[in-house]
């Protein structure tokens, strides 16, 4: 278990991605270069008007400058201030934190199912894939969201050479529908021909939904779970899932990476 | 010179007055990846029923202004798992350990800590007869002076180390439920519990909380708690454990200034972890700056009007 950090980090980059989404860069974080593909940090905002720390997924690294990238959409309180930092700001970062994915064999089919903000921790997943010598064609990246504008940072999801599978409610970019009818298309119609594993992210419904799909194709995987957690650490149980063989399991230090269908979601 | 931070409750020396409150930090073995737990002066655990409990569905913690709702309903291993499982980790921690104990029913206290009464590596005990998230017991005993006082001694009958009564804010006086412990045979007071309190989604009309309400943490019940330990200070010559929205090293010396010989941090462990530890380290440059020798010789000091 990595030991996480508690310290002050500076922003160095606040990029507008359109959509109320944002991509934040903070630098002088000492444990960067320890945060994996799953990990998430506790950020505190140098406010009094929202209390508690907001999990946030890693979106890339940059190991030797100390640097972490997170991506979050603008819901709420905490991730509004988060949008108006500007460059300099401090904030306190706690992590990393949580348990990361495991990564695939090179050979193997990867399928991602990324759901709207579920996306960054599957980016980081197929960068890390990527720089490690799998081959890219072999990740199939599903992207779900409402309409066009919900599927952010293309280019840079298709500059990793995978097979880049935009999925939209309302058609205007992609195939139509949820990400996840899209998914059982591509399984039912590989069936036989490779064995794939999948790692999802995503809203409630899409996680559920793509844990079935594993459970029904007898596809493996991961699925990174989101929780409004108070410490990100296991010590005030806000966080707990129900988990298939009984009891509970917290999603911030147990997870928040589950094996599909370890979880009653 | 370093200004000497030892404190002594019920005859249990603490290398240092701050405590981690129940609730806050499981069974200590997060917070041992963090730091020694010998920089703490004890560690309270989760309390402990006897049965394992899952305690209330999610959600179960609502952020409200400058601090938190709770209802999570007891969640803990039941004792059988806690003396299998946690309490050979606790023994090995260079820390006084002080198990917090919950019932739902004065049996289920007695049995408890009769079992904890067999363990050495347990320091002391504190009752929580006062927890406002479950629906028998907790609460109902520690707002009842009949009822603290027959559940502290039956519980005085089998334990014969150090008994805590962790009082509850959401009473008429505390004063009197603090008599009613002490007259049971409790050694100390823990003041205060969480204050009941809701919250409510507006658009879902639903409150945040599947319990429908549940007990309020944090900074915003620091001006609360610090008058209740003044006000059971005042009543009683049993130590007093302070709890109540501690966060930095003035909060502790408030709550000593009014009467309290050791403090508990419980929420803002989930914003920083090792603020007990920081407040250890701070206090003691306040005391320096301020030439007091020790840290015990600003109990009760508060210079009233």
């Amino acid at each position: 278990m990595i030991k996480p950090a508690c310290e002050d980090a500076y922003l160095i980059q606040s990029k507008d991605l359109r959509n109320s989404y944002y991509s934040l860069t903070f630098g002088s974080f000492s444990k960067a270069g320890q945060c994996r593909p799953g990990h998430f940090v506790h950020v505190q905002l140098p406010c009094s008007d929202v209390f508690l720390r907001r999990p946030m997924s890693v979106a890339s690294v940059s190991r030797g400058k100390k640097e972490i990238e997170i991506i979050l959409k603008v819901l709420g309180r905490g991730t509004r201030m988060m949008s108006d930092l500007k460059k300099g700001d401090r904030i306190n970062i706690l992590g990393p934190l949580g348990v990361p994915f495991r990564l695939p064999r090179r050979s193997q089919t990867v399928i991602m199912v990324a759901g709207g903000v579920g996306f960054p921790p599957l980016l980081y997943l197929a960068t890390e894939m990527v720089a490690k010598g799998h081959d890219p064609v072999l990740i199939e990246f599903f992207y779900g969201g409402r309409s066009a504008g919900d599927i952010v940072e293309k280019p840079r999801i298709k500059k990793l050479g995978l097979k880049f599978h935009p999925v939209t409610e309302d058609g205007s970019l992609g195939s139509l529908g949820l990400v996840t009818q899209a998914v059982e298309e591509y399984i039912t119609s590989r069936k036989g021909t490779v064995k794939p594993v999948m790692y999802g992210c995503g809203p409630e419904g899409m996680l559920k939904a793509t844990d079935e799909l594993g459970r029904k194709y007898g596809v493996g995987g991961q699925l990174s779970l989101e929780a409004p957690m108070p410490c990100g650490i296991g010590i005030c149980l806000g966080c707990v899932v129900n988990l298939r063989q009984g009891g509970h399991a917290r999603v911030c230090c147990d997870g928040p990476v589950f094996d599909i269908g370890e979880v009653i979601l | 010179m370093t200004p000497d931070m030892k404190v002594t409750i019920a005859g249990v020396e603490l290398a240092n007055p701050l405590m981690t409150a129940s609730g806050c930090c499981g069974y200590g073995e997060e917070l041992a990846n963090l730091y020694p737990l010998s920089k703490l002066g004890a560690l309270v655990t989760k309390s402990i029923t006897l049965k394992p409990r899952l305690g209330h569905p999610v959600p179960r913690t609502a952020e409200t202004a400058s601090g938190m709702l709770n209802a999570i309903g007891l969640a803990n291993v039941g004792i059988d798992d806690f003396i299998r499982e946690k309490i050979p980790f606790l023994a090995k921690q260079k820390t006084v350990v002080i198990v917090n104990v919950a019932g739902s029913a004065i049996d289920e206290y007695v049995e408890v800590s009769a079992r904890l009464n067999d363990q050495p590596a347990v320091d002391m005990i504190e009752l929580n007869i006062s927890c406002p998230n479950v629906n028998e017991g907790g609460m109902e005993f520690g707002a009842n002076s009949r009822l603290t006082e027959q559940s502290v001694a039956a519980v005085r009958k089998v334990f014969s180390r150090p008994i805590i009564a962790k009082l509850s804010p959401n009473v008429t006086s505390i004063a009197d439920i603090a008599d009613a412990a002490a007259q049971g045979g409790a050694d100390a007071f823990s003041v205060i519990n969480s204050l009941v309190g809701t919250s409510v989604d507006v658009d879902s009309w639903r409150p945040r909380l599947t319990n429908n309400k549940g007990g309020l943490t944090g900074p915003a019940i620091k001006p609360v708690a610090l008058a209740m330990v003044n006000a059971v200070y005042e009543r009683s010559r049993l130590p007093i454990v302070g709890i109540g929205g501690i966060a930095t090293w003035s909060d502790a010396v408030e709550f000593m200034l009014c009467g309290a010989t050791a403090m508990q941090v419980g929420t803002a462990l989930f914003i920083d972890p090792f603020t007990p530890v920081k407040i250890v380290n701070e206090m003691k440059t306040y005391l320096k700056k301020k030439k007091i020798s020790a840290a015990r010789d600003l109990v009760g000091k508060v210079r009233k009007y």
